[in-house]
């Protein structure tokens, strides 16, 4: 009750807002300084005040007045600074514990985005691994198989073969006859290709690697498929970077690829068309598999593409696109092999705008492959 | 004119038939043709040929061994031998690399006009 009249009696018009005055200021110390630092400069600040107003007041006012007046003042002052400087502290304290974990959590994120970054491309590298090791067994077991055929089937083809030059070395009096004999030439001519390139997908020569000029391989290829593409009406446009550094390739090996797909090309365009061939460096990115430089070389045509379900198995041998009797189905089968034991890769699709699109990657440094 | 004589040594009788038969047809060559590898130097021993094709898959002595054994042999050691072969591509044999040791050899099957061209460069040389 005392107090409360106290306060009353103290805290009166004009009063207050010098009160509030000297509060603000005190409070924004104690807040700004620290608990410990708060108190004391709340406390000694309060009691300065106080004590000027007490030796004021000592002569009109009621001596247990003012003792009551400093005393509400000063604890007042004392319970406030103390709790702002509570506050201040516990918010810091807070601020401390969450920028620690943040600092924690960020660190933790980066070694796992890290570790991720680390398993993602084991996981890659296993998966080529696992790749390859299948697909060398794959190959192993071709490679037999294709000896036992081609001991099978080229020995009954020669024998026709020579049974046919025998008779065609005769003289032969019915046209039909003779024409009856080329054909018999022709197919053994064609079971022999066959064979011969089954064998060639089975065991590729061995690479005979140099430093090449890929932009040069590509007008070799181009002019040996370039009476047929005149004949089909194929406008081929260009476009290969200049300077592209050079690379360790078989130019033997890569120019029957080229021929290969430039040649898969001319059948889809029978009718005329466009054949674009575009080479380029890239550089490195961490977006793609491919994390260092590579020259890629890109072959698209204007024919009508290849089916969608075909192109999951479009380069498993003896897997073709073509009429019956017209592919050997290992055309693709070998240029991937050709490709793979380069270290590249080459992939095959169609293009948004129709027609397909054969992208070869070759790393700058080539990985060998089994 | 003297005829060349060419024995030809292949498990298949029929090959050794075909080519018995269009080398016969030329006018040019003698020939024998043997298809047991087991006995191919003792009949190479008897025919006493200018050159010899030789089958390299053969089910009782591959090509390899029946040529080995001919280049043991004081009489025979010299005679060309030309191995016939179906497990390469036709295009291995072009250039250089066409040799098993220091023998030609010529992928099944061989076309007549390429077996001629071959022989005689054998024989010519």
């Amino acid at each position: 009750m005392v107090l409360v009249v106290a306060v009353s009696d103290y805290l009166t018009g004009i009063e207050i807002s010098v009160t509030l005055l000297y509060l603000v200021p005190i409070c924004w110390c104690a807040w700004f300084a620290g608990r410990g630092v708060g108190v004391f400069i709340a406390t000694v600040s309060a009691g300065a005040w106080l004590g000027a107003e007490w030796l004021e007041r000592w002569s009109t006012i009621q001596p247990w007045v003012v003792f009551w007046n400093t005393l509400m003042m000063g604890g007042i002052f004392v319970v406030v600074a103390t709790l702002l400087a509570t506050l201040k502290a516990t918010q810091a304290n807070l601020e401390a514990t969450v920028a620690r974990r943040t600092t924690k959590l960020v660190a933790e994120v980066t070694v796992r985005r890290r570790t991720e970054g680390k398993l993602r491309l084991a996981n890659t590298e296993l998966q080529r691994t696992q790749m390859q090791l299948i697909e060398a067994a794959k190959m192993e077991a071709v490679g037999r198989m294709a000896a036992g055929v081609a001991h099978e089937v080229k020995n009954p083809l020669m024998t026709l073969g020579m049974g046919v030059d025998y008779f065609l070395q005769r003289p032969i009096s019915d046209a039909d006859d003779a024409s009856l004999l080329h054909d018999m030439k022709h197919a053994v001519l064609r079971g022999t290709k066959i064979i011969n390139l089954m064998l060639d997908f089975s065991k590729p020569r061995p690479l005979q690697p140099s430093p090449e000029d890929l932009n040069a391989i590509v007008e070799n290829a181009l002019g040996l498929v370039r009476h047929q593409l005149l004949k089909h009406r194929i406008e081929v446009v260009r476009q290969l970077q200049a300077g592209l550094p050079m690379l360790s390739l078989d130019h033997t090996h890569m120019e029957h690829v080229l021929v290969n797909l430039f040649t898969n090309a001319v059948h889809a365009m029978s009718d005329g068309g466009t054949l674009t061939v575009r080479s380029s460096l890239q550089a490195a990115t961490d977006t793609s598999i491919v994390l260092e430089p590579h020259v890629i070389l890109v072959v698209e045509d204007t024919g009508p593409g290849i089916p969608q379900e075909q192109l999951p198995n479009i380069f498993e041998p003896f897997h073709t696109t073509k009429p019956p009797g017209q592919g050997t189905g290992l055309g693709l089968a070998i240029v991937h092999r050709i490709i793979q034991i380069h270290g590249g890769s080459v992939t095959l699709g169609n293009r948004p705008e129709g027609g397909a699109r054969a992208t070869l990657t070759f790393n700058l440094q080539p990985k060998p492959h089994p | 004119m003297t005829k060349h004589r060419i024995l030809i040594i292949d498990d298949d009788a029929s090959i050794t038939r075909g080519v018995r038969r269009n080398l016969v047809a030329t006018g040019a060559y003698e020939v024998r043709q043997e298809n047991h590898a087991l006995v191919a130097v003792q009949s190479a021993r008897e025919f006493m040929p200018d050159l010899i094709l030789l089958d390299v898959m053969m089910p009782e002595m591959d090509g390899g061994a029946v040529a080995a054994r001919l280049r043991e042999d004081p009489l025979l050691k010299d005679i060309p031998i030309i191995f016939l072969t179906a497990i390469v591509s036709n295009e291995e044999t072009h250039g250089s690399e066409a040799y098993i040791g220091d023998e030609e050899y010529l992928a099944k099957p061989v076309d007549l006009n390429i077996l001629i061209r071959v022989i005689e460069g054998h024989l010519e040389g």
